[in-house]
């Protein structure tokens, strides 16, 4: 591998790893308050649909990525509602709010384009690099010449971390993902921290869907997000459900489809599939506890109702 | 352009094909063979070319980014109801007109392989009068339901627009004997369940001599979707056409795993543009906008690089980066299956559409002719015609079990 090659597959690394990486780090919050939101799924496909929208209607990538964060918010709305609000079963609502998601954006793709589709030619969010820091040798242009929205999710890991660990507020979300009924007892108003908890983390997925039309692809196409709001979810438990490790399992799982492209362009004829499955496997390995400790919020997935 | 030789005979209806009621293909999309006797084909030599020569300028005629007309069924609001893919037209009362529906497992929305089958169903509205429906259906199990939905609900002939339809279809076939299914790419053959298999691979390989005499590098790609065999058949056949032009060029391929992931086939796009590519083809449905989008950013970069379209005439989708396309007339050859339903001859056999009814063909990009050397024109005229006659063998995957190709 030339130098020249390992910058290029570090770059990719970094390039499909920052929409998981996003919208990882949204379903780190809500999981931690409680909710699994399977809808994310939904949350990435209307962000890209909402920034391809914006985008076009104002001409600006930036409005873009605001209207991705608002679509993505909407389809994780909904989801709060009946999983939170109703207390229906979380798994099951959130498989109904992401073929939703796919049907409307797919509905709303065609009324508005052509219902055989249009190549869309978006404007971008370019690349923008950071003086000095791009310049660290190996990883300082793969990591550090990339559009805003990889930096924002750099500077959310540690954040959110800080924010989770070192603050009432995010000892609060801890505590209703841990046992509802001592938060409650605490005066922690339960519902609502996981209600905000859950639209924080849509209106992330849809930034991450609006980086992925906007940042990455340039384009917004039906089924774009292709499974990314699942592989975010796998995302979370091989993070640990912490912030800064779930930044790097992004990184690795980016670093994993890269690496299929990178060795299928060199002409190897191996199975590509294998370095998909890579890190699942490494995923499994979390969840059975061979990396490390990976625990659960207690909480996760319980519907809670206040008596 | 001898067109009498290939003559249909509907009456020679199943005779040339090996396959038996219940025979299982490859599970293969959109593969072709050659070297089976033609015994049936679409249409009927010169007046079969006229009338899609007609009918492809209705198409061509509606100019891209519009919406076509929408279907009966409000699609949109339907999608809104259900929340779900779904959307089963409601067939009117009128017993006079045929029903004729359509299953894609994709969007619509792709400009290419399920576009072109969303096209023939609304010109199979607009000029056979028929009630039509569509529906999007994901796994299996709504494949099964689909079927059953419109076999109750009274429609005659279905497109199942992909092989994977094609074991759904023959237990619908059993079941409902008055329901007509058509799969295209289909390998498996009963009384009431026909393959229509696209020969895409001629067009494949004339993309093939294109991109070989356009390449500066010497380098050229092919970025695919899944890696099934007709996919793949079209790149063996894309890398014959080119290395008849230039035995020496450098062909790179890469699969993504996924027909709609704009951001994975972006990367393997920019990864073989980075390895020195500068004409890519794709074999992949919406997540085709993306391969144009890389080679719109590497132009952008001051570099003259090429895209081909693939599927559908995608000159239009990214006119500024395409050199032409590998095209299925596939709105044409729904016509045309629909009026040989309505004659009673489709059933019991495969229907091959290829270069010879004009259904497969490779079209320049006219926003692009201007630096296309002509001889590269008419090299790719000629050997179309070496096709269109049986004379110059392009690669092909076998389709339906027992038939020779390569994989």
């Amino acid at each position: 591998m030339t130098a020249a090659e390992l910058d290029f597959f570090l770059q990719a690394s970094v390039r499909l790893g920052i929409p998981l990486a996003l919208a990882a780090l949204g379903e780190t919050i809500s999981e931690r308050s409680g909710v699994i939101n399977i809808g994310l799924e939904g949350s990435i496909i209307a962000g890209a649909l909402g920034g391809a929208l914006g985008a076009l209607a104002f001409d600006s990538a930036a409005v873009g990525v605001l209207g991705g964060a608002a679509a993505g918010l909407a389809i994780a709305a909904v989801f709060a509602v009946f999983a939170i609000g109703v207390g229906a079963d979380q798994i099951i609502t959130g498989t109904a709010v992401t073929i939703g998601g796919l049907g409307i954006t797919g509905a709303v793709y065609q009324a508005r384009f052509g219902a055989t589709g249009t190549e869309l030619s978006l404007p971008t969010l370019g690349a923008v690099g950071i003086p000095g820091l791009e310049r660290i040798p190996v990883v300082g242009s793969a990591l550090f010449d990339q559009a805003p929205t990889a930096y924002l999710a750099y500077l959310l890991a540690p954040a959110l971390w800080y924010w989770l660990q070192k603050t009432p507020a995010g000892l609060e979300l801890r505590a209703v993902g841990e046992s509802p009924d001592a938060a409650k007892a605490a005066g922690v108003r339960v519902l609502r921290v996981r209600f905000l908890a859950t639209l924080f983390g849509g209106a992330l997925a849809g930034v991450a869907g609006a980086h992925l039309a906007l940042a990455h692809a340039g384009t917004f196409a039906e089924n774009m997000s292709a499974g990314k709001g699942f592989i975010a979810i796998s995302v979370v438990v091989l993070g640990r459900w912490n912030p800064v490790l779930v930044l790097f399992a992004a990184l690795f799982f980016g670093a994993a489809s890269a690496l299929q492209f990178f060795l299928q362009a060199l002409g190897l004829d191996l199975p590509y599939q294998i370095f998909l499955a890579l890190p699942y496997l490494l995923t499994l390995a979390a969840l059975a506890g061979w990396v490390g400790r990976a625990r659960a919020p207690a909480a996760l997935a319980l519907p809670w109702e206040s008596e | 352009m001898a067109g009498g030789g290939e003559r249909s005979r509907p009456t020679a209806f199943g005779g040339g094909v090996p396959g038996v009621p219940g025979n299982r293909g490859p599970n293969i999309r959109g593969a072709v063979n050659h070297r089976q006797p033609e015994v049936y084909s679409l249409g009927d030599g010169l007046a079969a070319r006229v009338r899609y020569a007609v009918a492809r300028r209705a198409v061509t005629d509606n100019p891209p980014g519009k919406a076509p007309p929408m279907l009966r069924t409000p699609r949109p609001l339907l999608l809104l109801a259900t929340g779900l893919f779904l959307a089963c037209g409601a067939p009117t009362d009128d017993e006079g007109s045929i029903r004729v529906a359509l299953l894609t497992s994709g969007p619509v929305s792709d400009a290419g392989w399920y576009a072109g089958a969303y096209e023939g169903l609304q010109r199979i509205e607009q000029e056979l009068g028929a009630t039509v429906s569509h529906q999007q259906t994901a796994t299996p199990a709504e494949f099964d339901e689909a079927f059953l939905a419109y076999a109750s609900a009274g429609y005659d002939l279905v497109f199942a627009h992909g092989n994977e339809y094609q074991d759904a279809a023959i237990r619908a076939g059993e079941q409902f004997p008055e329901l007509t299914i058509v799969v295209s790419g289909g390998g498996r053959i009963a009384e009431n369940v026909a393959p229509l298999i696209f020969r895409l691979e001629e067009g494949s390989y004339l993309a093939g001599m294109a991109a070989a005499a356009m390449t500066r590098s010497g380098i050229i790609g092919m970025v695919g979707g899944v890696a099934i065999p007709p996919a793949r058949g079209t790149f063996r056949a894309f890398e014959a056409g080119a290395r008849s032009v230039r035995p020496d060029v450098e062909v790179l391929e890469v699969f993504t795993g996924d027909w709609n992931d704009v951001a994975a086939a972006k990367e393997a796009a920019v990864a073989q543009l980075s390895r020195g590519a500068d004409v890519l083809i794709h074999n992949l449905d919406a997540a085709s906008f993306a391969v144009f989008q890389a080679v719109r950013e590497a132009r952008a970069e001051g570099r003259t690089v090429w895209a081909l379209g693939m599927n559908s005439n995608q000159n239009d989708v990214a006119p500024d980066v395409i050199l032409g396309s590998a095209v299925i007339r596939i709105a044409d050859a729904f016509v045309e299956t629909a009026r040989m339903w309505q004659n009673g001859e489709v059933g019991g056999a495969a229907i091959y559409a290829s270069t010879r009814q004009e259904v497969i063909d490779f079209v320049f990009n006219p926003a692009a002719l201007d630096e296309v050397p002509p001889e590269l024109v008419e090299r790719v005229a000629e050997a179309r015609v070496l096709i269109r006659e049986g004379s110059l063998d392009v690669p092909r995957v076998p389709f339906i079990e027992g038939e020779a190709g390569v994989q």
